[in-house]
């Protein structure tokens, strides 16, 4: 699967997805809530540092994963000035990359079939509720199953959309959309005869 | 079952807005490779469909080895499988043997009898080596074979394949033919406009404009469905 | 009523969302169209509202929902390459959670029309749900997660209103478009009866 996860042998590697997924939700409210002087915006750097290098990623991960952020830092410095100080703004900023970091780092150390297998377990408690865990986990499996092919679909438009000499701008959307959903039907009736339903 | 490999439609009209698709269909058959032909929209893929119920009779009853599809889909769903034309349509899962096991979901095997199966399907049509890639990565002959071991891991009573190899080049066609007409121990209802195929079943169906206009051996009902155009 | 939440999601509804997300994700992949002076326009967002259009209120809101669970265990999808549980943490997050309700909200008002889709309904749709559902989730988030006030927050975001705009009357164009070419998918009672299940149309193709 494309994805943007970093195969390595770390703790942070084997550790459960979904004990990642629960700790990274837990530490991004703790440090969204909390650092507001010198000593607590520290900490909360020297926590990303330390799991990052805990990780075990290749040295230029996290000055990668900064650069990432370079946006963010940007857009937040310059519309924070106009409205806070200059220290409210510093500390906003870091904070905010702090989290972006840490669920970057969860992204870098999982593999996406872990976590979708980690959120199927995560629904169980809803079926009370009606929802089935199995067939969302279908559900999300034959999305990424359609990702290509519904690229393909578009390449392919586009590609008639040349060789006819016609420009069509956004209205190429529409025979995108006629054909990717008249896929979807061939795939819908490809379900029922397999006895998914 | 009693009425083993009996296909019988009794009276089977379909209709949709008011059209006519399929017209007083009544046939028997106990063959083991059923060939069915006929021009395009002539009915053939709604023949197929409703032997597992993806089409509904809007008269008549049809039943499939016993099974009234009509009444028990999901039971006559269970005992046939079906065979679609595009490669890219049926495959559904990200990775090859998450396809295979697709099929097996809600079988109540255990995790160990299910790996086997899949294992061994995987392995009787060359998709060992591919059993972790991604299905995007394959060609159409193997995605085309990764559907027919999907169908085919269910261990179907009945195969459904509706121009299993229309999309298909020389080598793959001849592959899934030769899997489809020699090495299958199911009965077999194969809808396609590849003659030579047709020939190599033991009995043919013709449609035409929505009526079952032929019924009998393969040669004699090709030849008069080749006069027609000569 | 189009996709009733008292019937559970059939085959075909699940193959339509699975799709629909795929499509959202390859929305992504269309270069930003620039616009002069303002926020250049992405087509993903375009895919959000069109979602809503198209497959309305509950299968509408679960395409996207489809979508974003796939960012979120690290696919790539989002518009420019982006991915992963940064983008929920980040200063968007607010924004992307409020296009599952966003869709929702589009669809429902897009199909209020019992069967029929008219352009007035499908635009209200797309600027009720597709603006201010969105804007009405994003704003607080954003200021919440930077510390400004609310109304800062509020003015930084108007810089995309324009290109909002401008979406919704395409998405809107797009989607009537749709509704001539192949209005089986909108699935409403004039081309599908509720009580006859989905699969049992010799649709054939
Ligand atoms: N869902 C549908 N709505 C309207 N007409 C339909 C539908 N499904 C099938 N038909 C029509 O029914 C007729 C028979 O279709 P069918 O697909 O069974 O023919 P076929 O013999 O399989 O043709 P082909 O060789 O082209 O596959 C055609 O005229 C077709 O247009
Ligand atoms: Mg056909």
């Amino acid at each position: 699967m494309i994805a943007l996860h970093v195969p390595g042998d770390s703790v942070l590697h084997r550790a459960p997805a979904g004990i990642k997924l629960l700790a990274l939700f837990v530490l991004a409210l703790a440090v969204s809530l909390y650092p507001h002087d010198l000593p607590s915006l520290g900490a909360a750097v020297g926590v990303v540092v330390a799991l990052h290098l805990a990780a075990l990623l290749p040295p230029t991960t996290l000055p990668k994963q900064l650069w990432q952020t370079k946006w963010i830092v940007v857009v937040m410095v310059a519309t924070q000035l106009a409205f806070l100080t200059p220290w409210d703004a510093l500390v906003n900023t870091v904070r905010v990359v702090s989290i972006v970091l840490l669920a970057g780092l969860l992204t870098l150390t999982t593999r996406s079939e872990d976590l979708l297998e980690a959120l199927e377990t995560g629904l169980r408690p809803l079926t009370r509720i009606g929802v089935d865990p199995r067939r969302v986990g279908l559900t999300l499996s034959l999305a990424i199953a359609m990702l290509p092919v519904v690229a393909g679909i578009a390449a392919r438009v586009r590609d008639t959309e040349r060789a006819r000499g016609v420009r069509l701008g956004p209205r190429l959307v529409v025979p995108v959309l006629v054909l990717a959903l008249r896929h979807a039907d061939d795939v819908a009736d490809a379900l029922t005869a397999r006895g998914v339903d | 079952m009693s009425d083993a490999r009996e296909i019988a439609l009794e009276e089977v009209t379909v209709r949709l807005d008011g059209r006519s698709i399929l017209e007083g269909v009544t046939v028997r058959l106990d063959a083991r490779r059923i060939a069915v032909v006929g021009a395009n929209g002539s009915g053939k893929s709604t023949f197929a469909r409703l032997l597992n119920g993806l089409a509904t009779p809007t008269s008549g009853t049809v039943r499939v080895h016993g099974v009234d599809v009509g009444r028990e889909p999901r039971r006559a769903r269970a005992e046939v499988g079906f065979v679609f034309t595009n490669p890219d349509a049926q495959v559904l899962m990200p990775t090859v043997a998450e396809d295979v096991r697709l099929s097996l979901r809600g079988s109540g095997m255990a995790r160990a009898e299910l790996d086997a199966r899949v294992a061994e399907v995987l392995a009787d049509y060359g998709l060992t080596s591919h059993a972790d890639a991604p299905v995007y990565s394959l060609s159409g002959g193997q995605k085309q074979l990764l559907a027919l071991a999907s169908v085919l891991v269910r261990r179907p009573r009945l195969v459904v394949a509706d121009e299993p190899t229309t999309l298909l080049d020389l080598g793959n066609a001849q592959r899934i033919g030769r899997i489809l007409l020699d090495e299958l121990d199911a009965q077999l209802v194969l809808v396609t406009h590849d003659l030579e195929l047709a020939q190599r079943c033991d009995i043919a169906l013709r449609f035409h404009e929505g009526r079952l206009v032929a019924v009998g051996e393969p040669a004699e009902v090709v030849d008069a469905y080749r006069r027609e155009y000569a | 009523m189009t996709d009733a939440p008292r019937r559970r999601f059939d085959t075909r509804d699940i193959a339509r969302i699975a799709v629909f997300a795929a499509l959202i994700a390859a929305l992504g992949l269309i270069a930003p169209i620039p616009v002069p002076g303002l926020v250049p326009i992405t087509a993903q967002t375009l895919g959000i509202i069109l979602a809503g259009m198209v497959l309305g209120a509950w299968r509408g809101a679960a395409a996207v929902l489809v979508f974003e669970l796939l960012v979120l265990v690290g696919l790539p999808l989002l518009a420019g390459g982006h991915g992963g549980a940064a983008s929920f943490v980040g200063v968007t997050a607010g924004y992307l959670i409020g296009w599952i309700p966003g869709a929702f909200v589009t669809g429902l008002i897009a199909h209020s029309g019992r069967g029929r889709i008219a352009a007035w309904r499908v635009a209200l749709g797309g600027l009720v749900g597709g603006v201010l559902v969105v804007y009405a989730c994003g704003i607080p988030v954003q200021a919440a997660v930077t510390g400004l006030p609310l109304g800062a927050a509020a003015l930084t975001s108007l810089a995309f209103v324009p290109g909002d705009l401008i979406k919704i009357t395409v998405a809107t164009i797009i989607t009537l478009a749709l509704w001539r070419a192949y209005p089986p998918v909108f699935g409403t009672r004039r081309h599908r009866h509720a009580e006859e299940p989905a699969t049992a149309q010799p649709v054939t193709r």
